[in-house]
């Protein structure tokens, strides 16, 4: 990867998360800080932009990381029915508006629904003590659309309200952050991350076959048991912290590739910073366009990502002719 | 080691394989690999050939018997370590790998810490790939493609590279190319090879073959012995038969003609 796409990598990824912090529905100066503002930035801003970055980082690495591991150019984090599970558990919270748990309900109830899940994923995708590819993908398909018909089923039968909110959190609540959900969110994610960069070999060879990998020194079957479940922590702890949020998982990587090639020891951690910077770009955009309303992130993601990804897609021939 | 000389590379004693349940598709196959040997492995479609090679490579764990590399038993290397000694390319590469040519090729030096002698660059120049190094695989024909993967087993610099029908889908000018290839690393590095072939032209060029049929061992030895009438009639259920010409060179003569 070359200095120049570094540099405006940095230098683009800072400024989004600056103006992030900086602009919204009230802009605050910086070098003015007092009062209100003050408590504006550090309570509700800070912790905002930063499960921003959190959860795009973790969705843009969980899909880099799935696509290699699966070898297939269509997986990402929630096509493992993660999302599914998080949704219908975190629904029930809304719908039936218990708090049992205070603010710590609604994102306690979406880590135990995704957990939940990936471990039905993983027993489903596993056999001959391994985790085959192809299964895994059909078990998270199918556990899919039994736990979407089961949101749609609690849905149909709540009130108006209820559903509203249930319907914003599947395309991505961030009003939800909070200062005391981000240390949890950020052990899992982080160490999430450091176990993609620092299995990226592996994750190459992966993608070569499960022979080819075995040849150059790596057990296929246990990498790709523990890329599984770094992913699945990752993915529940970002959704915990702010629904599902689309596009981001699936077409980061895809994008990434397209700019810097296919070395998962440069997409992984320039997928980290982009979905980062990107998901926090989305949500000012989202909470910018006709303040006081908010328009869910993951609308805003999937209409500017995608016609880059469709351009990105004309343009370049690295899926070959 | 003194013992270095007698002591074979890779060892198979009365390998049995089978699938869970099912008929065994390899039978007591036994046979050893010295050091700086090239093997061809002869056979007709699904009689064992790609099965043997990934249980020498250590994918497949033998049901029966044992398989030793350098005198230790092959399932106690740690994969980095087994990596270092031995090298496996399967004859399916997939067309879809999304690296570049340079980036594949430098996958071969995974298994170091400090890469070995030779680099990116020669192993792109060996095999002719030097000026397309930074085109990506999904662009190159399927012999340029064969090419890369073998840049990248050269630098993993095994002493043993199992090969699965290697030359398969090349032009003929590349079956030769790489061909010289191997034996000119085997004169300089000594290295081994065991190579699936289903070509018996091929063959011919061996000093030693393997002809099995149905996971058995036909025969073993130089091929003027060992594909002879009746032993190519039970492999491949034709009438083929080696001749020597005038000149000394050899050829293949088929049907029933005397």
């Amino acid at each position: 990867m070359s200095k120049i796409k570094l540099f405006l990598l940095a230098v683009t990824s800072a400024s989004i998360f600056l103006a992030s912090l900086f602009f919204g529905q009230n802009t605050i100066n910086p070098f003015t800080l007092q009062g209100a503002e003050k408590e504006i930035l550090l309570s509700i801003r800070l912790p905002r932009v930063l499960v921003a970055f959190l959860m795009g980082s973790a969705l843009g690495v969980s899909g880099a990381v799935l696509q290699g591991m699966l070898r297939n150019p269509l997986a990402d984090p929630y096509i493992l029915g993660i999302s599914s599970g998080a949704a219908l558990a975190a629904a029930f919270g809304l719908l039936t508006g218990s708090y049992v748990l205070g603010k710590f309900t609604i994102p306690l109830a979406a880590f135990f629904g995704a957990s939940v899940v990936s471990i039905l994923v993983g027993a489903f995708g596993w056999k001959k003590g391994r985790l085959l590819p192809e299964r895994l993908l059909l078990a998270g398909v199918g556990l899919s659309f039994l736990f979407y018909a089961l949101l749609m089923l609690l849905i149909s039968v709540s009130s108006y309200e209820g559903i509203r909110r249930a319907v914003l959190w599947t395309f991505g609540d961030l009003s939800i952050a909070d200062w005391s959900l981000i240390p949890y969110g950020l052990v899992f994610i982080l160490s999430g991350i450091y176990i993609s960069i620092s299995r990226s070999k592996a994750l190459n060879a992966l993608m070569l076959g499960d022979d080819l990998a075995h040849s150059l020194g790596f057990s296929a079957h246990r990498e790709r048991l523990l890329f599984f479940v770094s992913v699945a922590l990752m993915t529940s702890a970002s959704v915990s912290l702010g629904g599902t949020i689309g596009f981001i998982g699936l077409l980061v990587p895809h994008i990434v590739r397209f700019v810097i090639g296919a070395d998962n020891s440069s997409v992984i951690p320039v997928s980290a910073v982009s979905g980062g910077a990107f998901l926090c770009g989305a949500d000012l955009i989202g909470r910018s366009i006709a303040p006081p309303m908010e328009i869910p992130s993951g609308i805003i993601t999937a209409v500017i990502g995608s016609p880059y990804f469709l351009y990105l897609l004309r343009k370049k021939d690295v899926l070959g002719s | 080691m003194s013992s270095d000389h007698s002591q074979p590379i890779l060892e198979l004693g009365g390998v049995d394989f089978r699938y869970f349940r099912t008929e065994p598709l390899i039978r007591d196959m036994t046979f050893s690999v010295e050091n700086g040997e090239f093997i061809g492995l002869l056979g007709a479609n699904g009689s064992g050939k790609s099965t043997i090679l990934k249980l020498a490579s250590g994918i497949l764990k033998p049901s029966v018997g044992h398989i030793k590399l350098w005198g230790k038993e092959l399932a106690f290397y740690g994969n980095r370590d087994r990596a270092k000694l031995l090298c496996y390319l399967p004859q399916l590469l997939d067309i879809n790998v999304p690296f570049k040519v340079r980036e594949l090729a430098g996958m071969g030096l995974y298994p170091y810490d400090i890469p070995p002698e030779i680099s990116v660059d020669e192993a792109l120049d060996l095999v002719g790939l030097l000026d397309k190094s930074e085109s990506y695989l999904a662009n190159l024909s399927g012999g340029e493609r064969r090419r890369a993967f073998i840049a990248m087993t050269l630098l993993q610099g095994a002493g043993l590279l199992l090969l699965d029908e290697p030359l398969a889908n090349l032009d003929i000018k590349y079956q030769l190319e790489i061909h010289r290839l191997l034996k000119e690393l085997k004169d300089t590095k000594n290295i081994s090879v065991i190579m699936a072939l289903h070509d018996v032209n091929i063959a011919l060029q061996f000093k030693k073959v393997i002809l099995i049929k149905d996971g058995r061992v036909l025969g073993i030895g130089r091929p003027e012995n060992v594909l002879n009438r009746d032993l190519m009639k039970e492999a491949f259920d034709v009438s083929i038969e080696i001749r020597k010409q005038n000149g000394g060179g050899t050829y293949l003569n088929y049907g029933d003609n005397p």
